[in-house]
């Protein structure tokens, strides 16, 4: 067995681990906000399966798109998250911003 | 099998408690779980693609990230009104 071969397992491993313990995370946290942290944690787990794939197949065709979609799904992770928090907080709150705006003014 | 198809299979039987959680919990709820089974699905199609050699599965993963992110975010946008 090669060195790429064993370092693309342990990437495998460890994305595949990370993705489970996002799944896990989702199943045992009881609010909304709580379990969107875990869309980020799986987009690692991702990127990590991505790097096994680069690590065995070098920059070849599926290697530059494996790391493509890793590298998209960990940038919009945090945006996905930040947005869908926002969204829910208007849901909750109303516009909270003119609030504060009308507070802060004299 | 190898070891991306058993990475592949494992992963897919992780999108059961998402499922799970969809269907079961409340509405914001169920959105982070459609969420996080977009990018499972997305680690499964690259798997595949590489477990069977087959460079049209990673096509699919890369329509797939981009357009999951555009309904998640559409999702997201009508869950301010309450549904």
């Amino acid at each position: 067995m090669s060195w790429r071969a064993v370092v693309a397992v342990v990437l495998l491993i460890g994305g595949g681990l990370l993705e489970a313990i996002a799944v896990l995370g989702l199943c045992a946290m009881r609010d909304a906000y709580d379990r969107l942290h875990y869309v980020s944690l799986a987009g690692f787990g991702a990127l990590l399966v991505a790097l096994a794939i680069v690590v065995r197949e070098s920059f070849s065709l599926i290697g530059d798109k494996a790391l493509l979609v890793g590298l998209v799904l960990v940038v919009t992770g945090a945006v996905l998250a930040q947005t869908t928090v926002r969204s829910l907080l208007i849901r909750e709150l109303g516009d909270w911003r003119r609030r504060a705006r009308e507070r802060a003014e004299p | 099998m190898n070891e991306w198809e058993i990475a592949a299979a494992v992963l897919g039987f992780a999108l059961i408690p998402c499922g799970a959680v969809a269907l079961l919990s409340d509405a914001p709820s169920g959105l982070a779980a459609l969420q996080l089974a977009s990018v499972l699905l997305s680690t499964i199609l690259m798997l595949l693609a590489e477990g069977f050699h087959r460079q049209p599965f990673v096509d699919l993963a890369v329509v797939f990230a981009p357009m999951s992110l555009v309904g998640s975010l559409l999702f997201a946008r009508m869950m301010e009104q309450e549904l």
